[in-house]
């Protein structure tokens, strides 16, 4: 357990920040059911793996196509949860993240179930970023990320977000187009995980359909919800609690899922706000007093609805 | 003489169902007008395809001189007809001042870029303070809208509508639900918007407040207009006592 | 071809059996119930651990059948009736971590590899020309037709369908004309884990083989089906259970390059969902 082990675990739980963050938008923000985010962590791995590799583009460049390819295919389904709604909408995102995984499966283009191999470290002036300095990197984009949420939950965009999430037909009421505002929140969080997908092909530098399968797509949710929707701290907090417990867990080794599973199921139970966002049990034991829920960075507390 | 809002032949079907027919409706600036009729005469049809929440199936709606007819709603809304509605629809996990802001920030959600923009708090709050002023409950300003009572989610409720600065106001039955003692101070704050030369247009049941407070009525009855005029006129026509002795 | 439909068929009836339980979950309580795969996984353990003491398929059937009622009561009771009141997405995830808990659940107790679960019927098949059904085929069809049928007669004719139907439309009207809520949601709850109980211990068996993870497959595809028959609606999950069946079996065994069989369910469900977004078939009637 050396260094390296280290800057593994950071980075991971780095990625995993951002892909929280990311559905924070679409699901905390908009309030739009994605249940298959994971397809597009995998759309930015590939698309950059295969952009690298095939068509021989630094990373620099890689990087913005593939989140915007991330995000185009984000609009997509933007355009589809117009059509399709609620519990319809929640089970479309997990059978389009399935197609696409199976897309990513199926084809010789990208790899077959072998994946595709070989992805390289990025290059700055020469300079191979690896190790540290991509622990460096990650983080970097782990803070603008999580400055663009904030950016957002301060901003008109964001207000509008919001009110699509509390009640539709009184945001068109009140002047603001639904349509365009749903199609940006999945363009938004689709492209930031394609982002976080560059940034893990080009660690792990090899790359498979079941990384980004439907579990991914969960753990995420989970990280969210565990975190409290809708708050930044949360979703950071979140996305660390969850990434770090299957390290926690690792000496109980052959229980580890059992003991995952079960908090999982404790958590959502019994704190079902999250850990981190408003008025949670730790908190509470911690500063005391219960945290008002309409104050600056955050964009409030969905409560009960049905 | 002029018309703030016109309908020509407005017409809803919903299936089998004829909800609006041939509606002919005019009505004038700084008028209150009330619609009354018997439940479900058509009255929410008629705002909500005025606002769009659908397109008429015939017909056409004029605002002012522009064509609004099958608009999307948030256009209509930016075009200035600002709406309340029956059963209330408070954003209810934001601030009751998010809730104003939502409507007044109406420019700059127009497109992307602008809509990056921080709120400017500082800017936009004396105009959120002046408007929950006008209703009555600027104490609310930080509360999340689902602590606030029914009435006080109503008043909240007209005061987003007024933030678009709507050339007509249309309210649909602001006293459904609420208590005598809810309704007197809500009856003040509409005349004191009549006061201020708003347009209004509204739905209501509550007959003595209508009689007391509307220039104008106009009755429907299955859909479509049974009569119109003052409300001493109304009160005697024939036609409209059996509508609603009838029901 | 023919023996493709009615493998087609056969593998329809046993979604539709699954689906139709997770679709009486939605129906009362708008919970997607992920860890009905874990109810049918038990199934399936039960009915194998008392088919091995006794030999008796009934046995193992019953057994099956009322410990996932238990089962499915204490998730329903002590999960899902204290989370109606949250946000959607509390429910799904603790009913995700329930699966995942099942799973390695059954991978300790049970062993992480296949076992055979070999049950000999009266007779081994029915062969009519180049046709054969087999007989665990046969009884995978008897059953789900029988269960099938028990249930959509309860529903429709019986003053407890009426009741359950009530609380599908509307939960809160329904308590307010008299209707004994807790009943339903109880009862609906046994009924969906019972057939669940039952499905897994038919499939096990005309498999032949029974392993910790056979629901993972079941647990997010049931939910395309359920989609697909219009969310709460009976019929529709059946009908929907059979269609996706059939065409599975029929596309994979003759245009198998195209997409992996796992993938057709829910492609056919996004497809069909962009002309019907409601589904095939309305909500609960």
């Amino acid at each position: 357990m050396g260094f390296g082990y280290f800057i593994t675990i950071g980075v991971i739980v780095g990625i995993y920040i951002i892909l929280t963050l990311s559905l924070n938008i679409i699901s905390g923000y908009a309030g739009q059911a994605s249940l298959g985010h994971a397809a597009f962590f995998g759309i930015g791995a590939y698309a950059s793996a295969l952009l690298t590799l095939k068509l021989g583009l630094d990373f620099w460049t890689a990087l913005p196509l593939a989140m915007l390819a991330a995000g185009i295919i984000g609009a997509g389904v933007g355009i589809i949860s117009l059509r399709i709604k609620g519990d319809f909408l929640a089970v479309t995102t997990i059978g389009i993240n399935f197609v696409i995984v199976s897309v990513f499966e199926y084809s010789d283009f990208f790899g077959g179930a072998y994946g595709i191999s070989g992805i390289q470290y990025p290059e700055l002036f020469g300079f191979k970023i690896s190790k540290a300095y991509y622990l460096i990197l990650v983080f970097v984009c782990v803070f603008l990320t999580a400055l663009f949420c904030r950016l957002i939950s301060k901003s008109w965009l964001g207000l509008a977000l919001e009110t699509i999430r509390e009640n539709e037909d009184a945001a068109e009421a009140s002047g603001i187009n639904c349509k365009k505002f749903k199609i940006l929140a999945f363009a938004i969080g689709c492209a930031l995980a394609g982002l976080a997908g560059v940034l893990y092909a080009h660690f792990m530098r090899f790359i498979t359909p079941i990384d980004f399968a439907f579990p991914i797509s969960i753990s995420i949710v989970c990280m969210m919800v565990v975190g409290g929707i809708g708050t930044i701290r949360g979703g950071i907090l979140g996305a660390l609690f969850m990434a770090a417990l299957p390290e926690i867990l690792r000496p109980l080794a052959n229980y580890r899922l059992l003991f995952y599973g079960g908090l999982i199921v404790l958590i959502a139970r019994f704190q079902p706000q999250g850990l981190f966002g408003d008025n949670p049990i730790l908190f509470r034991k911690v500063f005391g007093g219960s945290l008002s829920s309409a104050r600056g960075e955050k964009s409030g507390v969905p409560g009960g609805r049905k | 003489m002029s018309a703030i809002l016109r309908t020509e032949r407005l017409s809803k079907f919903f299936g089998g169902l004829r909800a609006l027919q041939d509606v002919d409706l005019e009505i004038r600036a700084n008028e209150i007008l009330g619609m009354i009729g018997p439940n479900g005469a058509g009255k929410t049809t008629f705002f909500n395809t005025v606002c769009g929440v659908y397109p008429p199936d015939r017909g056409k709606v004029f605002l002012e001189e522009n064509e609004i007819t099958g608009m999307p709603t948030h256009r209509i809304a930016r075009m200035g007809i600002g709406r309340t509605f029956q059963i209330v629809k408070p954003f209810l996990n934001i601030t009751v001042e998010r809730n104003i802001l939502a409507a007044l920030g109406k420019d700059r959600m127009k497109g992307v870029s602008p809509a990056l923009l921080g709120i400017g708090l500082e800017k936009s709050r004396e105009e959120v303070r002046r408007l929950l002023r006008l209703v009555g409950i600027e104490e609310s300003l930080a509360r999340p809208a689902r602590t606030l009572t029914l009435g006080h989610q109503k008043r909240m409720e007209i005061a987003r509508a007024l933030a678009l600065k709507p050339k007509l106001l249309m309210l649909d039955e602001p006293f459904a639900g609420l208590s005598q003692e809810e309704i007197r101070p809500l009856v003040q704050v509409i005349k004191k918007l009549r006061a201020e030369g708003i347009t209004i247009l509204l739905i209501e049941h509550n007959v003595p407040f209508v009689m007391e407070v509307c220039d104008r009525l106009v009755v429907l009855n299955f859909g479509e207009k049974l009569g119109e005029g003052t409300p001493q006129e109304v009160r005697s026509d024939k036609r409209v006592i059996e509508a609603y002795l009838g029901s | 071809m023919l023996q493709q439909l009615i493998n087609g068929i056969i593998t329809g009836s046993l979604y539709a059996l699954i689906a139709v339980g997770l679709t009486m979950v939605y129906g009362i309580l708008r919970i997607l119930h992920i860890a009905h795969a874990a109810v049918y996984v038990s199934g399936a353990y039960l009915g194998y651990v008392a088919y091995l003491y006794t030999q008796s398929l009934i046995l193992a059937l019953i057994s099956g059948a009322a410990g996932c009622i238990l089962l499915g009561w204490m998730i329903q009771r002590f999960l899902y009736t204290p989370l109606l009141k949250e946000e959607r997405i509390v429910p799904l995830i603790a009913s995700v971590g329930l699966y995942i808990f099942f799973e390695d659940l059954f991978r300790l107790l049970g062993g992480p590899h296949i076992r055979a679960f070999t049950v000999k019927l009266w007779f081994d098949k029915i062969a009519w020309g180049d046709m054969v059904i087999t007989s665990h085929q046969v009884l995978i069809l008897i059953m789900t037709a029988a269960c099938l049928a028990a249930i959509y007669l309860i529903i429709t004719y019986t003053r407890l369908g009426l009741a359950w139907q009530a609380t599908a439309q509307d939960m809160d009207t329904a308590k307010a004309m008299g209707v004994n809520i807790r009943q339903v949601v109880n009862l609906n709850f046994l009924i969906a884990s019972a057939i669940a109980a039952v499905a897994g211990v038919l499939s096990a068996i005309n498999y032949n083989s029974i392993l910790p993870t056979m629901g993972s497959v079941p647990a997010y595809k049931m939910f395309a089906i359920v989609v697909l028959g219009g969310m709460g609606s009976i019929p529709g999950t059946i009908a929907a259970g059979l269609i996706i069946g059939m065409a599975e079996t029929i596309m994979s065994a003759y245009f198998g390059f195209i997409m992996p069989r796992d993938a057709i369910a829910f492609s056919a469900m996004i497809l069909i969902l962009i002309f019907r977004p409601e589904g095939l078939f309305a909500r609960a009637r």
